[in-house]
This record gives C-alpha cells, structure tokens and sequence, in this order.
C-alpha cells in the first residue's frame, strides 16, 4: 500500500521543479515535508509578489515586443519604426518592411507563443508531469504527417488550408500517447517519443517519394514565424482564445489535481471531465501553434518551469505567468535567431529547441526523474 | 524454510540432483543457441537469395547459387557480385553491429531502453553527415567521418550530462532525447536552406539505407565491425554477473565500471562505424537484442544471438523496403522504423500493465 502513496507523493511534488542549482529554500514548505501525497502543500508565494511578477512579465513582452519590430536583416533607426507604428507611410520603403514582415511575424509570434505556454502548462499540470510539452508528447509529430499527406496527396498548398490536418493530427497523436502513456511521467514522454519514432519513417516516405511535397513541407517543418501572413492569424486567433479560456478556468482544478487524483476525486472534483476538457483545449493551442508556426518543441516546457519558479505552484497565477512568458520566450528565440546569423537567419524554432534542451536536461538531472 | 531443512538432512543427494540439474539447465541452453543461431542462417540465406536472384534483371535461384560458385556468365557475375552482394553484405554486417551495441547497451545499463536511437547518438551522427552534405557540400568517405564524429560527440554530451554518481537509465534517455531535438532541430534547418535535391539525399542519409555501400566503405565496415564482435567476445566474459548490477558484480570481484566502460566504448564505436557508413538505421539496436533475449531465453545478454538476429532484421528489412511498393524502393530504415517504433510502444504498454513499468524503465 505504502508504494503507490508515495509514488503519487512523488509525483505531485514533481510539479514544483528543482533544478540542481537551485539554492532557493524560502516558502518551499511542503515540498520536502512528508512524502505522503495528501499532506504535501504546493508552495505559495504572496498576491503582491505575483502581482509584481506579472507586471514585470508585462514589461518583458513589451520590450520584447518593441525589440521583434525594431531588429532584423535591414537595419531600421528605431524613430522609423515608431513612425511606420503610429503612422505608416505606404510610400516608405522602411515602413512596408515594418508592416509586411514585422508586424506579421511579431503577431504570430505572439499568439502561437500564449498557445504554446498555455498548452505546456496545461500538458504539465493535467498529468502532473515535469517533462510534458507538444513536442515531447508527439503532439508535433502527429501534426506534420497529416500536414505532409495533405500536401502530398491531396494537393493542399496554402498554409490556411494546413491548419485543419495539423489539428486532426495533433488530436489523433494526442489520443494514442495519452492512452497509452497514461499516469506515469516518464512513461508519457517515452510514448510521445515512440509515436514520433513510428511517423517519423512514414513522413520520410512521402517525402522522399514526393520531392515537389518535400519542397514545400521542410520550410514548414523547421518551426518559424515568416511565411505567414496576417490573414491566418485573423483566421487562428478565436481558436486560441478559446483554448486560453479553458485553461484559465481549469486553473483551480489543476491545483488540486496536482494533490493528486484520489484527493481531487474525494474533494469532488471529476477528474475524468477535467483531463478530457484540457484534452480539448491541448489539441486547440497546439493544433493553432503548429499551424502557425509549424512543429516548434521545447517552449510549452520551458515556459511552465519559469512561471513556477515566478509565482509559485498555483496555477491561478502560473497561467496568466505562462500567458506571458510564452511569447516572450518565442519572440525572444526568433530575434536571437535573427541577429545571430550575419546577413541570414535562424528559425525560431532552431533556437526555442537551444533554449529549451538545458532545461529538459536540468529537469532530467534533478531528483525527481532521477529517482523514478 | 522447509527447503533448507531438506537440503542439510540429505546433503550429497541434493547435490548430484543439483549438479545434474544444472548440467542439463547448460545443456538445453547450448541446444537453443545452436538452434537460434541456425535457423538464423538459414533466414539469412534465404533472404540473400531473394535479394540476389529479384530486381531490374531476374536470376532464377539456381543461376543465382551456380554464379556464386563461379559458374555464371558476365552479366550474371556483374549483378550479383557487383551489383547486388555489397548490399547484403552491408545490410548484414551493419545489422550485425547494431544488434551487437545495442545487446551491450541494454544488458550494461540495465535498461531494455537503451538503443543509440533513444539516446540521441543517430540523431548527433545524423546532424554530423547533414551538416558535411549541406552545409559543407562535402560528399563520399567524409561525410562518414562527420557523422562519426557528430555520434560521438552527442554521445559525449550525454555522457557528460547523465553521469551522476553512476548511471542513471532514464537520465540517460531523457537527456538523449532532449539533445535529439535540438539536433533535429538543426537538421530541419539545414534542410530548408539547402537546394532541394541535394536536401533529399540529406534526407535519404538521415533515414539509414544500405544501397550505396560499395569498395571502400564495406571493407572498412567490415573489417571494423569483425574487430569490434571479437573485442566484445573478449570483455564480456563477465557480462552475465554485470547485468546484476554494480553492487553484486564487485562483491563477486568484477571490476565492474572498468569493464562496462570499456564495453559501453566499443558498443559505441560500433555504431559509430555503422551509421558512418549506412546511416542510424532506426530502431535495429533496439529490437534485434529484444528478439535474440526471447529466443535464447536464459537469462543472459543474448551477445551472440543479438549479432545474428541484427543482421537478419536488417537484411530481411531491406529486402522488404525494396519489394513491399510498386515503383519506389524504400530505404532500410523506413522498413526498421516502422517496425521498431509498435515493439516500443508495446513494450511501454505492457510493462505499465504488468505495474511494473518503473522497473523495467528504470
């Protein structure tokens, strides 16, 4: 008996992450309490300190915001962009590049970044699961074949008419791994790695069969914010909406989820309905991100992690946290990407998947996983 | 208890019934390694045979066996020695090598995970050979060696990051998919840069296939893969007593890191040489020791069946790749991959229905 108890225990714990480094200890109260899953309470910081943080998350994605407008491949005097900003000029060369290439690829950086933080935070807190995210889940994976079959068989060619396989195949990838992979972390990690490993080869076999299918897909594939133009995002953002709603009201439930199922069930929350809700809301944001941005990992699992270190492990406050973090950290991966490459570019994706992999390996490394 | 009382009372009976138990226990476990091992040439040759009598110009399998002893005519001797024989050739000892590291890999880290696919080391050797075709525009003998060197050093990385105060399995896999995307990552950008043909065939590297290994590249292959077996036969006399663990292995006197880390070096420079020469054919590391455990059923590490049950797979893959679809031959490793990806997950399905899926993860 004494086993799943503090397997759940340990589970639950796992929500409040402990990088190795980590020297913090203050408010950590119940975190290295009693083992017992039931007694431990999440940490909890105070309203004026979250408040505090969400206001510097604010600031954060304003600035990174200006800076997505401000940097690129043309160097624009930074009064110019105000001015394109507040009164653009059609006859303005700087001023169209403003408009036609930063304004959009900023806009989609910030819906499918809030998609992508939401969606971590969902994934992480529905499963109580560290190491959750599209990518690792093989959300990504299931998204890209049905794109590359569209593309390849059924002639679809323009990224409006992506979105609907891309939402098909994230929700088909997402049912099998969440049956099988069910309960356990690690387990669901290495599930959404296998379905990745199975479609990986078929989507191989298109395009090594279709070079006109692979010509058009790997531009897709490599996760960037260019190449859309603002009239998908007018078609994509009620989607997001939507799934930002849900999440927010499965906030609280996520809070006593994270005690762990038998509580939540005993304190008369229907577990079931929860997961499958959130379920609902997952394949809305990431079907939506990966529309817009094509399959980018490593950002719905980084973002979670920060917003707990922020704000703590209520998710009333992590989610308006990862709300914000998430565009921050796309549009912070797609400037990086833009002026690290002299006189080219590195895709967002390229580098959100080089912000990321230090966290998973931090996350692998500290004593949660490890321990499993 | 009652058992122990039994044995004091009638010591030196027990101990003939003992002795001749465990003589039989030997025997019958030599029988189905003979057996295993036999069946599996027969496999072999039957698939060699289908591979070298099908294609573009049919030999009937009589001509076929007639033209390898020597007796066949020009055009027969050009397709079957230079056409058709180094790609068995290749399939089966690169399959071998494969079966062979990941049998090394499994029974070392204790872990029926542990296949250079999970850990990332295809996805580093496969960034390497991208990055030499694309980036560098190199082509031939040295886009192996960058993808040697790409194995090793994401091998490195994980070793680097993984190892604390031991080795840890599922750090070890976590860790190694984590470096997978970042690799991948790059690869997907590599890709999209490049002209799209040249792309392709990066894309061909990147999935494994054994239908280009010709000369050079297969006697490198192996000699290296020959060299590689027979320093695995040479270490792993102990192999038995290390899958018990760390603990065990040094209370019976087995240096045990020494002996795994040296073992755990040639598992990788097998791969290494592997997939410089026909790309990180998935999932074969894998499978072949999952299959060659069953089959030998003994409770070892399966070493020598694994060699054999990795080149059959490999062979029987490709001559499948290249039959299964009218009009387009699939590469090796589409054929492994898609076998190898269902074991995966039946593996993880059945060990969470068991309950015991930390253990077996672990």
């Amino acid at each position: 008996m004494s086993v799943p108890h503090s397997a759940t225990g340990r589970t639950a714990g796992s929500l409040v992450p402990e990088a190795p480094a980590a020297g913090r200890s203050s408010g950590g109260t119940g975190r290295s309490g009693g083992r017992d899953g039931a007694r431990r309470r999440p940490r909890r910081v105070g309203t004026a300190r979250a408040l505090a943080v969400l206001a510097a998350c604010t600031l954060a994605l304003l600035a990174i915001v200006a800076a997505s407008l401000a940097f690129g491949v043309r160097s624009i005097d930074p009064a110019v962009v105000w001015q394109a900003v507040i009164g653009p000029d059609a006859a303005n060369a700087d001023h169209n590049v403003v408009w036609q290439l930063r304004v959009p690829r900023t806009v989609i950086g910030l819906l499918a970044g809030v998609a992508l933080g939401l969606a971590g935070t969902l994934i992480q807190g529905v499963t109580r699961n560290p190491i959750a995210d599209p990518g690792l889940l093989g959300l990504n994976s299931g998204a890209s074949l049905a794109v590359v079959l569209a593309i390849s068989f059924l002639g679809v060619s323009a990224p409006l008419e992506y979105i609907w396989f891309a939402f098909g195949g994230a929700a088909a990838a997402a049912a099998v791994v969440f049956s099988i992979g069910r309960g356990q972390p690690v387990r669901l990690a290495l599930v959404g790695a296998a379905v990745t490993a199975f479609i990986t080869p078929l989507i191989a076999l298109v395009l090594l069969r279709d070079v006109d299918a692979f010509n058009q897909y790997r531009f897709w594939a490599v996760g960037s914010l260019t190449g859309r133009g603002l009239e998908v995002a007018a078609v994509l953002w009620p989607f997001i909406l939507l799934g930002a709603v849900i999440a927010f009201v499965l906030a609280n439930r996520l809070n006593l989820i994270a005690l762990g199922d038998d509580v939540a069930n005993s304190l008369g929350q229907r577990v079931g309905t929860t997961r499958a809700v959130a379920g609902l809301a997952l394949v809305l944001l990431c079907g939506t991100a990966t529309a817009l941005a094509g399959p980018i990992a490593l950002v719905g699992l980084v973002v979670p992690h920060a917003a707990r270190r922020l704000v703590g492990s209520d998710y009333r406050w992590i989610m308006p946290t990862a709300l914000l973090l998430g565009p921050v950290m796309l549009l912070a991966a797609d400037v990086i990407g833009r002026l690290i490459v002299p006189n080219s570019e590195l895709e967002a994706g390229v580098v959100a998947a080089f912000l990321g992999a230090p966290v998973l390996i931090a996350i692998a490394r500290s004593r949660n996983v490890a321990g499993l | 208890m009652a058992m122990t009382t039994d044995a004091t009372t009638r010591p030196a009976a027990d101990l003939a019934d003992v002795r001749a138990g465990v003589a039989a226990v030997r025997r019958r476990n030599r029988m189905r390694l003979a057996l295993t091992l036999g069946i599996g040439t027969v496999v072999a040759a039957v698939f060699a045979v289908i591979a070298l009598s099908s294609g573009a110009a049919s030999l009937t399998p009589d001509r076929v066996l007639a033209t390898l002893f020597g007796q066949g005519d020009r055009t027969e001797n050009l397709v079957v020695f230079t056409l058709r024989l180094p790609r068995i050739l290749a399939a089966l000892f690169v399959g071998a090598a494969f079966g062979l590291a990941g049998a090394v890999f499994q029974a070392v880290l204790r872990n029926p995970l542990a296949s250079p696919d999970i850990l990332g080391v295809s996805a580093g050797a496969s960034l390497g050979a991208v990055w030499a075709i694309l980036g560098l525009g190199l082509a031939g003998a040295v886009v192996s060696g960058f993808a040697l060197a790409g194995g090793i050093a994401v091998a490195a990385v994980i070793w680097a990051t993984a190892w604390r105060q031991g080795l840890h399995g599922i750090r070890f896999v976590l860790v190694g998919v984590g470096l997978a995307y970042v690799c991948g990552s790059l690869i997907a950008w590599l890709l999209a840069r490049a002209e799209v043909r040249q792309a392709q065939a990066a894309l061909l590297w990147t999935v494994g296939s054994v239908a280009d290994v010709r000369g050079d590249a297969l006697a490198l292959l192996m000699i290296g893969v020959t060299i590689g077996c027979l320093l695995v036969a040479l270490v792993s006399r102990g192999l038995p007593v290390l899958a018990l663990g760390d603990d065990h292995a040094t209370s019976l006197g087995v240096r045990s890191s020494l002996r795994r880390g040296i073992l755990l070096l040639v598992a990788v420079l097998l791969i290494a040489v592997a997939t410089s020469v026909a790309g990180p054919i998935a999932f074969v590391a894998l499978i072949a020791p999952a299959i060659a455990r069953r089959l030998v059923d003994d409770g070892s590490a399966a070493l020598t069946a694994s060699v054999m049950t990795g080149a059959v797979l490999t062979l029987g893959s490709d001559v499948i790749g290249q039959f299964a679809l009218p009009q387009f031959t699939a590469p090796v490793g589409i054929v492994t991959g898609l076998i190898g990806a269902p074991y995966l997950l039946w593996l993880l399905a059945r060990t969470e229905r068991r309950g015991s899926g930390r253990k077996a993860v672990a």
